[in-house]
């Protein structure tokens, strides 16, 4: 089974990475670097994709970010749920696609299987080949924001059938959850469709983080932040 | 009638929709099935029919692009007075100047009755899953209905179905809608061949039916599902083929591609579940390789036919195996003369054949029609049934 290299020595020592099929939720209060820990967790190495789903910024700022992170830009992809609302004359090209708004659930899963579809058949990367089966690194970013434009309930049956889809394609899955807009029932509903949680805090302005879920990495409090589109680890 | 605009379904349907209907286009999460609507709205536009666009999902700017991008030159949206838009605008004004829900819907229906009264529309053309959200099922149909005067008012309803069968079912049981169609895929890693099925019809109770579509030149094409039959010479194709037609329809021998189907090949067509299934048998021996890859273009899936008590022919199994997994089309292997005394079992023919776990192998007799159509049973599952 292929494993995802994370970049942070304590889950890339112990268990070699992550299982494809994993789905991880950053847990995270506001500006506590988990947007970056995030996307540094979505960068793929050489011979993977990664797609994003943006619902917090544009998609020139996505890519302006694996641009700086070393990330090759055609095995990127960007769906924005942003931008079109103010700038409705976009079309979409094969790594960049739009839909009309974070409320727009249907145009969210067909973008994602549009994607997936011109990644396995190799029309993704201007003839450029990864490996195959292609690992997928798929982040959402954030499901804060379409809590905000949808209910729970609905949001958690599209997760589920999303997250189920990333385990087929033996991808894996990153979403970033705002834990102090919402209550414990929507937090535990939402970790319900993941493997695995990290748990972000911000203590006089250094972030640190814990993991939980991964078999053999402790869940000690780790400083943490990112340069680069590289985990540091704090002493 | 009113057309959908889809050739193919229309034909299925008699000629459209009867004027008045309730028409669901039930989409499952990540099928692309959203041309389905926007094809009826310019089939209709086309008719000169006065339309109303519900889509409270996006600003008109946003679904004008993308329509037309999905559409091509023949949406023409530009036209004024035919079309009328309520959008993600109207329900942000609609949300501020209403503060409660009921308020809120009382809201919506007085403005979808003013449009519809004013402008005499003839097709309401609505996007369901806010309004759904907003006010739960009933009154979001209800809010809908306003619009509907009299018998002639057509409505057109696209909806994310994230709940299965049973929310389909209430459309047909509860809310009586005349049309039900579900727009599907076949559930693999990669979206492997879409599909549209007519789960209700109140019109044509007998027109029920699985067709898979593919979109060319920004058209819905649908088309007669493809089967490959394959294996090694002498292995049983031609008694499978022959046994799985057997008393059903007449055979033209024409391909999806409109080509006809090479005489070395067998070809056999038969009903299986809502699906019309074609099928092509490929001659087993190698100097036919050239003909395998045109019969796999388009094909739902392939039946690999071997002879269980003659492990000489696996070599040649092997090599129709790479043929067919390096085009990523599901197949399953029909284990033939399982019946026979020094047949293989399954597990030694997996084994042999170093075939994956989920590949299912079914030990057959090739002239018993059961066990063919249990191939083909398992066939279709093993493409279309959801298992994460």
């Amino acid at each position: 089974m292929y494993l995802y290299k994370t970049g942070i020595a304590q889950i890339d020592d112990i268990s070699g990475g992550l299982e494809a099929g994993t789905n991880i939720l950053i847990l995270a209060p506001p500006m506590s670097y988990a947007e970056q820990l995030a996307y540094a967790l979505t960068k793929p190495l050489q011979g993977e994709y990664s797609i994003v789903l943006s619902t917090n910024e544009r998609a020139s700022e996505v890519i302006d970010f694996f641009k700086l992170a070393g990330a090759d830009k055609r095995f990127t992809g960007v769906i924005d749920a942003i931008t079109k609302s103010s700038t409705p004359g976009l079309t979409d090209t094969t790594r960049l696609m739009f839909v009309s708004s974070p409320t727009d659930l249907t145009g969210i899963g067909i973008k994602f299987s549009n994607m997936i579809e011109s990644i396995f058949e190799g029309d993704f990367s201007e003839g450029e080949t990864g490996l195959f089966p292609p690992p997928i690194r798929f982040c959402v970013n954030s499901i804060s924001t379409l809590l905000m434009y949808r209910r729970l309930e609905v949001l958690y049956q599209f997760l589920h059938v999303l997250t189920a889809k990333l385990k087929k394609t033996e991808g894996i899955g990153i979403y970033v959850l705002n834990n102090e807009s919402f209550d414990d029932k929507t937090l535990s509903l939402i970790k319900q469709l993941m493997n695995c949680v990290i748990e972000v805090k911000v203590d006089a302005n250094i972030s640190s983080f814990r993991i939980q879920g991964i078999r053999g990495v402790t869940g000690e409090w780790l400083k943490f932040t990112v340069t680069k589109g590289q985990v540091v680890i704090l002493p | 009638m009113i057309s959908t605009g889809v050739a193919g379904l229309d034909e299925l349907l008699g000629k459209g929709v009867p004027r008045g209907s309730r028409v669901l286009y039930s989409l499952e999460p990540g099928v692309d099935g959203q041309l389905f609507m926007i094809t009826s709205l310019s089939c209709s536009l086309k008719k000169g029919l006065s339309c109303l666009v519900i889509h409270p999902n996006a600003t008109v700017g946003a679904f004008r692009n993308d329509a037309v991008t999905r559409c091509g030159a023949r949406l023409d949206l530009e036209k004024t007075g035919q079309v009328i838009f309520l959008d993600a605008i109207d329900r942000e004004r609609i949300q501020k100047s209403a503060k409660t829900p009921e308020a809120q819907a009382r809201e919506w229906q007085a403005r979808i009755e003013k449009i519809c009264s004013e402008n005499r529309v003839d097709v309401i053309f609505a996007y369901l899953d806010l309004l759904n959200e907003d006010f739960g099922l009933s009154t979001a149909l209800q809010i809908l209905e306003a619009g509907k005067s009299g018998e002639k008012t057509t409505l057109f309803i696209e909806h994310l179905n994230l709940e299965g069968k049973k929310l389909i079912d209430r459309f047909i049981r509860e809310f009586h809608f005349d049309l039900v169609m579900a727009v599907r895929s076949s559930d693999r890693p990669v979206p492997h061949f879409t599909y549209f099925t007519i789960v209700h019809s109140s019109w044509n109770a007998s027109v029920s039916r699985s067709v898979p579509f593919i979109i060319s030149e920004n058209r819905i094409v649908p088309y007669i599902p493809k089967i490959v039959v394959t294996g090694p010479a002498q292995s049983g194709k031609s008694t499978f083929v022959a046994t799985a037609t057997e008393g059903n329809r007449p055979q033209d021998r024409t391909s999806q591609e409109r080509e006809p189907v090479p005489e070395v090949m067998d070809y056999g067509w038969l009903r299986w579940r809502d699906f019309e299934i074609s099928l092509h048998g490929t001659p087993g021996q190698g100097e036919f390789d050239p003909l395998i890859p045109p019969a796999l273009k388009h094909a739902m899936g392939v039946v690999l036919i071997i002879d269980a008590t003659k492990p000489d022919t696996f070599p040649r199994a092997r090599q129709l195996i790479g043929m067919i997994s390096k085009r990523k089309i599901p197949f399953i292997v029909a284990a033939n003369k399982s019946d026979l005394a020094g047949s293989m079992a399954a597990g030694t023919i997996r084994k042999e054949l170093d075939l994956n776990k989920v590949i299912p192998i079914c030990p057959v007799a090739a002239t018993r029609p059961d066990d063919v159509h249990k191939v083909l049973e398992a066939l279709v599952d093993y493409i279309t049934q959801y298992s994460p």
